[in-house]
């Protein structure tokens, strides 16, 4: 017997050359489903006109990234009762910092423009996906094998971040946690690029981004060991020999 | 000569890699979509960059396709593929019985195959069930599916095709002698109507080519068959993992990124738009999936979804053929202008795209050959990165 | 078209609904920063009163007993205790040092700027 609450979606709405607005949408879910389940019932059932983007439904491509109630969630896997009771409203909005196209869908073109200049990874060795504690059942021998990296460039840190709020030359959490994996010392002349006044040294610490990080990227972390990786940098070409190659 | 003019209907794996071979056959492309790439049965594919092995005994000509095209795509688009490989292992006496004929046929099919001892197959990957009695390895893989398809839409974008995404086909331009002439369309983003001419409709909607076919008064030979997925929240396998047996309910689990996820089963369903979650296929896929992983069971589920393939109609359920079919609507219907596209699976996308376009390639006078298994995909975020 | 990063936006970095602790800490930082530059400022007036001799001085002491500007003065001691503790959270994560640890430093500072302005409230008010 499957439990059924009854809840209002309040979604964001927005088209061409028209003003947005919120439209609700009197919904029945079971609450152990996700949040995207019943905005896709939304779109099925209620109205066709509303503009979503989604693929994969299970956190891997990154396309279902909205601000539940506010906070920036991935809705494929941001199960309805972790989010809302039943009875209540569940505000649907699209991410922040980007232009919309249309209702919850954002043009991510900016963003995907910056994950190629600093080289994201988008496959990389298994045993080099940097994780704190790996799993008892990773193996030596697992460096040989490919994994997609954690990144699913779904944007949600961007949204979350106070400094992209302010500006959109500023790089963002994801392409300078991806500059992180690809490293200095793999891609030096990336030092360039990160390095500038909307680069590295404008983030502040807010560590938005990592809360918000579905995938577990720790874009903070990588921000703040980058700037190790700048600093070593810059000292040793400050002290390095001439004509020696720098790491 | 001015290009000529082709809709392909539908952006999922089909139409983008449609628009990829027609665009560098020197065709004009236009691709309307009514929701965001990949936002129907494409995106929810299971991730299986197949080499074969599970169609080799009953389907030698899907299988042949597949180690093919898998050989191919790990060549063109490695930028989307974890392409380590994978495993067919037996737990019991009927797994056991099923391996001559799957070693016969592999071999038939060009599928390069290796036996290992359990324990050398434990070795490799410490997870799975203790009690396998054997294990095969073959060159399966796993993907992500819609930075495949990004990476199609991407060199088709680069090589000029349009892309109208948020944007659904409401009728078909039927000009006096019923034959197909453009598309009334309705962009969703603004709510305007408009109407495009064009030289050929291609109907690349998968699951859903009977609606686009019934707006020229035809049947689609399809027959759409979802089946459920549920993703884990460990990585407890580095590669795929299939039950040795015929294919059968949640016999595949693959990793990708920090999850694992087992699939899949098949069933019958009349409203294609949304099909909801079905309790006992989730328990299902838990008691399959955890015969082949037991660790699965100490696992959470991340996500739980459904997805519909495009099967060719003709059969029910499992005995489907997995093939594909490209129908010419001008030889089934004598209506002309209107190219229907169905069937088929992620890993053939490449060649269903590349029959698809020579069908169209010769209604049009087009002599350029296909050239796409050679032609390397450009990144798959300058789908993004390129503006409309 | 709207939803677009600006300058503006900066008044959405004192939104602190929904948020992390590391965006109050940032929120906070900013905070204190304003109002310890504006203390500078005041400050300066001060020091240059006192530049007019003895009669002004006396005349800011006696102003310096009003409890308004004790309170002021407290606020400022909650400011720069709070500040310059962030201030070395800030230092140390941007060197990779403590960086898992970030949102319990945040927590440490805000501890020790209360204590530390229970302390001097204390000697500031109490006999």
């Amino acid at each position: 017997m499957t439990e059924k609450w009854n809840i209002t979606l309040r979604i964001y709405r927005q088209k061409t050359g028209e003003l947005p607005h919120f439209d609700d949408f009197a919904m029945e879910v079971d609450p152990n489903e996700y949040v995207l389940d019943a905005i896709e019932r939304v779109w099925a059932f209620h109205d066709r006109s509303l503009c979503f983007r989604h693929a994969c439904h299970h956190s891997t491509c990154g396309a279902c990234g909205m601000r539940i109630n506010g906070v920036e969630k991935l809705t494929c896997i941001t199960v309805i009762r972790d989010v809302t009771h039943n009875g209540a409203t569940l505000k649907v909005e699209p991410l922040r910092n980007f232009p919309v196209v249309s209702d919850l869908a954002v043009d991510m073109g900016v963003f995907y423009r910056k994950m190629e200049m600093v080289g994201a990874r988008a496959v990389l060795p298994v045993t080099e996906a940097e994780i704190e504690h790996p799993p008892a059942t990773w193996q030596p021998e697992d460096a040989r094998y490919i994994r997609l990296s954690d990144c699913l460039e779904c944007g949600l840190c961007i949204s979350a971040c106070p400094v992209a709020a302010t500006t959109i030359e500023y790089l963002g959490p994801a392409p300078l946690a991806a500059a992180q994996d690809v490293g200095l010392r793999r891609s030096p002349e990336l030092l360039t690029i990160i390095d500038s006044e909307d680069g590295l040294w404008r983030c502040h610490s807010a560590f938005e981004c990592t809360a918000v990080c579905p995938s577990f990227v720790d874009p903070g972390r990588r921000i703040m060991n980058l700037r190790k990786q700048a600093i070593g940098l810059k000292l040793t070409k400050l002290f390095g020999k001439p004509g020696v190659p720098q790491p | 000569m001015p290009k000529s003019h082709v809709i392909i209907i539908g952006a999922g794996f089909t139409g983008v890699a449609i628009a990829h071979d027609l665009a560098l056959r020197g065709c004009d492309i236009t691709v309307i979509e009514r929701g965001d790439i990949c936002n129907g049965t494409s995106g929810r594919t299971h991730g299986l960059l197949h080499s074969g092995g599970r169609y080799a005994v009953k389907d030698k000509e899907s299988a042949i396709e597949c180690i093919q095209e898998n050989t191919i795509l790990r060549r063109i688009v490695p930028q989307v593929i974890e392409p380590n490989g994978g495993l067919f292992i037996a737990l019991n006496e009927s797994d056991l019985s099923y391996a001559e004929q799957f070693i016969e046929s592999c071999q038939e099919c060009g599928i390069p195959l290796d036996e290992l001892t359990p324990q050398h197959a434990l070795q490799l990957e410490p997870n799975i069930n203790p009690k396998l009695l054997s294990a095969f390895v073959v060159p399966d893989g796993t993907f992500d599916p819609l930075r495949l398809a990004l990476a199609f839409a991407a060199t088709a974008k680069h090589n000029g095709a349009r892309f109208r995404t948020f944007t659904e086909v409401e009728g078909l331009q039927i000009d006096g002698q019923g034959n197909v002439i453009g598309v009334n369309i309705l962009d969703r983003t603004s709510n305007q109507r408009m109407g495009i001419r064009a030289d050929v409709v291609v109907n690349a909607t998968g699951a859903w080519a009977g609606q686009i076919t019934s707006m020229a008064s035809l049947d689609a030979p399809v027959t759409p068959t979802p089946g459920i997925m549920v993703a884990y929240d460990q990585r407890l396998v580095q590669r795929a993992v299939n039950r040795l047996n015929v294919p059968g309910d949640g016999d595949i689990v693959l990793p990708q990124r920090r999850m694992v996820v087992v699939g899949t089963t098949s069933f019958d369903a009349e409203n294609v738009d949304y099909i909801p979650v079905v309790e006992e296929q989730t328990k299902l896929m838990l008691e399959r999936g955890s015969e082949l992983i037991p660790g699965i069971r100490n696992a959470k589920p991340r996500g739980i979804y459904m997805a519909t393939r495009p099967l060719i109609s003709g059969g029910s359920g499992r005995s489907i053929a997995r093939t594909f079919k490209c129908y010419d609507h001008k030889q089934t219907h004598n209506i002309d202008g209107l190219v229907t596209i169905t069937g088929g699976k992620a890993t053939t996308l490449r060649l269903m795209a590349e029959k698809t376009a020579d069908v169209v390639c010769a209604k049009l006078g087009i002599s350029a050959p296909c050239i796409t298994q050679d032609m390397p995909l450009l990144s798959y975020r300058e789908y993004y990165a390129i503006p409309n | 078209m709207n939803n677009q990063p600006s300058s503006k936006k900066f008044l959405a970095w004192f939104n602190p609904l929904g948020r992390q602790p590391g965006s109050w800490a940032f929120i906070l930082s900013r905070i204190t920063a304003l109002g310890l530059t504006f203390y500078l400022f005041l400050h300066l007036v001060v020091l240059g009163r006192l530049a007019q001799g003895p009669q002004a001085y006396q005349e800011f002491l006696a102003l310096a007993e009003s409890p308004i500007v004790k309170l002021g003065e407290l606020a400022v001691i909650a400011a720069v205790i709070y500040h310059g503790l962030n201030g070395i959270r800030i230092i140390l994560t941007s060197f990779g040092i403590g960086v898992a640890h970030q949102q319990r430093l945040f927590y440490a500072s805000v501890a020790l700027a209360l204590a530390g302005t229970v302390f001097f409230g204390i000697r500031l008010f109490g006999g």
